[in-house]
């Protein structure tokens, strides 16, 4: 009988699961589908709302698609429940579906700060299609928006606000900006030049209430000085989609734990992306990224290691970047590692800005800033990205690095770097193109 | 299925001793991947070394694993005829994953188009190349390595030294 592999969610982290499966197999399986929506990337919805792409243009593995690879669907249907004793799992419509191996790929949702209102008309999450649907619709020009949260997830929708025509007010309960992706330098940089392009941030405001006003939305704080605007849109934050594994026996902590191939504490259930606590490359402690990169990483190793391979995972790399206004932002690895050696430089002239983590010779972790207008003339971004992932000793470059955090190129060459990197792939063998084959030019 | 048809048969071979700084590659590049002659816009770049009196080009190994391709949520990149991994604009929606992917830095983002663009081989007939003077960039059926380490570091140790004293 052919294996019979179960995907639980059609995120980024499935989808990989499953491309990689039917690259690796030796023999046809059987291959099962459950996903509550229709497998799109979240990574594009900030450019379904500001409408340069056509709505259809966000979905990933289309009906179509997924017929191709010989995938069975159970499409807007949740898992309710594992028993992996009986390698079952049982969907909120009651269907029971057995595996061979399943591969829990959840994701996550967006958490409301718990204050009255936050549920009410016209406020709203931005984080799945559904949500994108019913924010797009609301945003007009003149109109005025507050975001409630100034992280990553704000902030990759803050240029889509603007370009709508929309007034823009961000307001956070931290001190500052982008808690979570930069120290509070590049945070300040980053604040007056949102500032400088029209956007009105409140840091350390407490938001106790949202009441509706006269057909619009107004915001008390603890701080007093109400707003009042036409949109709200909760970036709070996110969790990881646990709730239905409770009382599986499947090991969870703050994600589900699995190992270096992606497993579980139960032998034939592989968890991946947001919902999977697995290996962070720097610390090699396990920890949750809910980082994109993270989610294709894990779905690949999990779907070769369901297809019969034994691929060893060495960890995922945090990676964030996000451009607000043509202001470029990226942090990699342990960036915030308060027992790093920081060596940092800021440009007198323009918000420009570089932190470099060490330990010992190592580059930990790294915050690059700067205008896109620099930053993608230099190679910087991804040889930053490079350093940290090689864990390359740059003893003969950390002190001229030091002195100058610009300065990354020549080392990144000289410390040979490219000759540490070239033989490293996430399967063993080179990646194959999306579409399987070589296209025409 | 064969790992064959997805390794480039020739690549761009960088031999940086033989480089003198003129830039023509990065005018050409930038001339056959954007019609105009803006060096910024190049996706191969030459650095100085020693202070200016050693040059080198660096461009994009189009290496094994592809973390530009395997990166992108929409599948917007690919492998062309030529092996290089290559950019569909129309599907490129600029979300920048591959900028922080690539661990080479030789994936860029034009604020202007608001898409990524590299090197692609110029599918088959590289323009660097076809317009380097001295042979410092040719185009062979050889295996990928790492072209500038020793280069730099030979150089770059020089400069590390003047700088301590």
């Amino acid at each position: 009988m052919a294996a019979r592999h179960l995907i639980i969610g059609g995120g980024t982290a499935g989808i990989n699961a499953i491309r990689t499966i039917r690259e690796e197999e030796r023999e046809r399986s059987d291959i099962t589908l459950v996903s509550a929506e229709r497998p799109y990337s979240r990574m594009v919805l900030p450019y379904y709302l500001d409408r340069s792409i056509a709505e259809s243009h966000v979905f990933t593995a289309t009906a179509a698609v997924l017929a191709g690879w010989g995938v069975k669907t159970h499409l807007h249907r949740r898992a309710a429940g594992l028993d992996v004793k009986r390698s079952v799992c049982a969907l909120d419509d009651g269907t029971e579906i057995e595996y061979d191996d399943c591969v829990i790929a959840t994701g996550s949702s967006a958490v409301r700060a718990p204050v009255p209102g936050a549920e009410g008309r016209g406020v709203h999450s931005f984080w799945t299609l559904e949500e994108a649907r019913r924010v797009i619709g609301e945003i007009v020009a003149g109109g005025h928006v507050v975001m409630v949260g100034a992280g990553f997830i704000s902030f990759t929708i803050l240029n889509s606000i603007l370009a709508l025509g929309a007034k823009l007010t961000i307001v956070e309960i931290a001190p500052r900006i982008l808690p979570r992706m930069i120290d509070g330098t590049g945070a300040e940089l980053v604040e007056n030049w949102l500032r400088k392009h029209g956007v009105a941030i409140r840091a350390g405001a407490k938001l106790t209430k949202i009441e509706d006003a006269k057909g619009r939305k107004r915001l008390r704080f603890a701080s007093g000085g109400d707003l009042t605007c036409d949109v709200v849109i909760m970036a709070t934050g996110i969790r990881t989609n646990l709730e239905w594994l409770k009382g599986s026996g499947v090991t969870v902590n703050r994600g589900v734990v699995v190992d270096e191939h992606l497993r579980s504490s139960v032998a034939n259930v592989y968890a991946a992306g947001d919902v999977a606590e697995g290996p962070d490359l720097v610390s090699g402690e396990k920890a949750v990224h809910a980082i994109e990169p993270t989610a294709q990483e894990h779905g690949r190793v999990a779907g070769a290691n369901m297809a019969g391979r034994d691929v060893r995972y060495r960890g995922s790399l945090l990676a964030n970047i996000v451009e607000v206004c043509h202001l470029d932002v990226a942090s990699f690895g342990a960036w915030d590692d308060p027992r790093a050696e920081a060596a940092t430089g800021l440009r007198a002239d323009r918000p420009a800005y570089r932190k470099l983590l060490w330990r010992g010779d190592r580059l930990t972790g790294a915050i690059i800033l700067g205008p896109s207008s620099d930053i993608w003339t230099t190679n910087d971004v991804g040889m930053l990205k490079g350093l940290v992932q090689s864990g390359a000793s740059l003893a003969a470059f950390k002190a001229h690095l030091g002195r100058n955090p610009f300065d990354l190129k020549p080392a990144f060459i000289a410390s040979k770097t490219t000759e540490r990197l070239l033989p490293e792939t996430v399967l063993g063998r080179p990646s194959k193109a999306p579409d399987g084959t070589p296209v025409a030019v | 299925m064969s790992v064959a048809s997805v390794t480039p048969t020739r690549v761009l071979k960088l031999t940086p001793e033989k480089c003198t700084g003129c830039l023509r590659c990065e005018l050409a590049c930038s001339y056959m991947q954007t019609g105009a002659f803006q060096p910024s816009k190049s996706v191969i770049r030459v650095s100085p070394f020693e202070g200016h009196t050693s040059y080198a080009p660096y461009t994009c190994t189009q290496c094994a694993e592809g973390w530009c391709m395997t990166a992108c949520p929409v599948g917007a990149i690919t492998i062309n005829a030529a092996g290089a991994k290559d950019v569909i604009d129309d599907t490129c929606v600029g979300c920048k994953l591959c900028t922080i992917a690539c661990p080479y830095g030789t994936m860029f983002y034009d604020p202007g188009t608001r898409k990524a663009f590299k090197c692609n081989l110029c599918g088959g007939a590289p323009a660097c190349a076809e317009a380097c003077p001295t042979a410092a960039i040719t185009y062979e059926a050889v295996a990928t390595t790492d072209w500038l380490g020793n280069f730099a570091a030979e150089r770059t140790a020089h400069a590390l030294l003047l700088e301590t004293r």
